[in-house]
């Protein structure tokens, strides 16, 4: 290979290692920004109700369907698998311990990522772009406490009780397919759930909420603060936002699940 | 007073504004004139401190705002408004809510007289009839009005602003240079007008500056711009626009 192509190779790869880096420098000091405006709440109550309810009342929906098909799949799936064994009547305790320590609040970080992370990266990369974001900052107003605080604080309070919905959704619908697909008796599978339940568990699956809500808040609005380029800048944005929060998410699951089961 | 002295700015490895000097008194209009992607437009942020150079130094009544921080920096930007190219209004809010918007939001000032501020503006800007309507539903030249009346909402001693006219029919262009200049003669407002139509310029500014290639090449009273033996100065004169 040419000494000029390795050199240009490397000085790209410079570039883009030094782009990364002071990407990563201005995501932590707009994380940081987020997390000392809370304070502020008080005065911007009435965004942080907004935000509450579109983070939280209005994805009800989506979160009862993705963990209502999640918690009947377990159902037929690990039932099956049991049945093999003669262990059908651990169907609950099985489904309950993935459904609250992994794929409850996993499912609900995906599609919240998909659903309120989306909607804020289109919208502060839509007032980006029309330059709503720089008049906040030319009368005054700081838009990360107006516009950013609100979002994660809304987060963090609604996405614990989402958790919740979504485990109770889950296990209901486990437990209703275990009856009218494996016919294992109701009492018997709630038998194998609550006693078995230890804090643990618990621990693990309402973790992950907060650490979620921090996840997809501050990337999707993030992106959507450093958008530019036009509508296709925002698309960009928004798409970025979902991608890497996404992927965060996951990681995220991998790691607090670790962490906590090593240490508890 | 607002002065630029010595500012330099680079974009990666472009160099857009190159040791630019600049003085606005208070009580004047000043025209920046340029062709489109010269920096006109960055001035005006160096202006309010949204951006900062790479050296040089921005003055506003005195202080020095380079290395302010965002938080000191507000009370400083009060002190001026600003009208955006595309009026950066809030598209959700009525413009009742975008005119008092501000206020609300900065300063303590009971409800009542945000109402009579907000009532203010409504009338001077003729919108009288519009209060409940979203910008959407306004006219070019209309939106253009909210956007001055929420510079002015503040009593500030200077506006900015950023291409006023462009896109507008001449009908709304006459109206919001009026406006300007009824402003300037009713309040002793001081404005900055970054613009790329000449006309605009001789209209309304007492002092103009002319930016090209990044740098200053003319800066005196708008009048002298005739005098002026710059070839760049020279060719705007006779096409008028510059649609460079």
């Amino acid at each position: 290979m040419p000494i000029s192509v390795v050199r240009s190779l490397e000085k790209e790869l410079t570039l883009k290692a030094k782009d990364f880096l002071l990407t990563m420098q201005e995501f932590f000091i707009f994380s940081m920004r987020a997390f000392f405006t809370l304070p502020k709440l008080t005065r911007y109550w009435r965004d942080f109700l907004d935000q509450a309810k579109i983070c939280g009342t209005d994805s009800i929906p989506i979160v009862l369907v993705s963990a209502i098909s999640i918690g009947s799949l377990l159902a037929i799936e690990v039932g099956n698998l049991l049945e093999e064994f003669g262990a059908k009547t651990m169907l609950g305790r099985s489904t309950s311990i993935s459904v609250i320590r992994e794929l409850g609040p996993l499912l609900m970080g995906l599609m919240l990522s998909a659903r309120f992370g989306s909607r804020n990266g289109a919208e502060l990369g839509a007032m980006k772009i029309s330059e709503q974001i720089d008049a906040l900052r030319a009368f005054g107003t700081d838009p990360i406490a107006k516009l950013v605080m609100p979002r994660l604080a809304a987060a963090l309070v609604m996405f614990i009780p989402l958790t919740a919905l979504s485990d109770f959704a889950g296990l209901q619908s486990a437990a209703l397919l275990a009856e009218h697909y494996h016919r294992l008796d109701p009492g018997i599978f709630w038998n194998s759930v609550y006693p078995r339940l230890v804090p643990k568990d618990f621990v693990v699956g309402f973790l992950k909420a907060p650490v979620f809500a921090i996840i997809i808040t501050l990337v999707s609005s993030y992106n959507g603060f450093i958008a530019k380029g036009g509508t296709a800048g925002v698309g960009r944005a928004t798409i970025k936002g979902i991608v890497v929060s996404s992927g965060l998410v996951l990681i995220a699951n991998f790691y607090v699940s670790k962490i906590v089961l090593e240490n508890m | 007073m607002i002065e630029l002295r010595n500012i330099t700015l680079k974009y990666g490895e472009r160099e857009i504004l190159k040791n630019v000097s600049l003085t606005i008194r208070d009580n004047t209009i000043k025209a920046i004139l340029g062709p489109s992607g010269v920096g006109k437009s960055t001035i005006l942020k160096l202006m309010l401190g949204l951006i900062k150079p790479n050296s040089g130094r921005v003055f506003v009544d005195g202080t020095d705002i380079t290395r302010l921080k965002e938080t000191e920096l507000y009370p400083i930007r009060r002190k001026m408004g600003m009208v955006f190219q595309g009026n950066a209004l809030f598209d959700s809010m009525s413009i009742s809510q975008n005119l008092g918007f501000f206020l609300r939001e900065n300063l303590n000032l009971p409800e009542e007289e945000v109402q009579e501020r907000v009532a203010e503006q409504i009338r001077f800007s003729g919108l009288e009839g519009y209060e409940d309507q979203l910008p959407e539903n306004l006219s070019g030249g209309m939106r253009k009005r909210v956007a001055i009346g929420r510079a002015l909402i503040f009593k500030p001693h200077m506006i900015l602003f950023d291409e006023p006219t462009a896109g507008l029919d001449p009908v709304s262009s006459k109206r919001i240079l009026h406006l300007i200049s009824t402003l300037q003669q009713s309040s002793n407002l001081g404005a900055v007008i970054v613009t790329h139509i000449i006309d605009d310029v001789f209209s309304i500014a007492d002092h103009a500056a002319v930016l090209y290639q990044g740098e200053i090449i003319f800066d005196d009273e708008t009048e002298k711009l005739h005098q002026s033996e710059h070839p760049f100065i020279r060719s705007i004169l006779s096409d008028k626009i510059l649609e460079l």
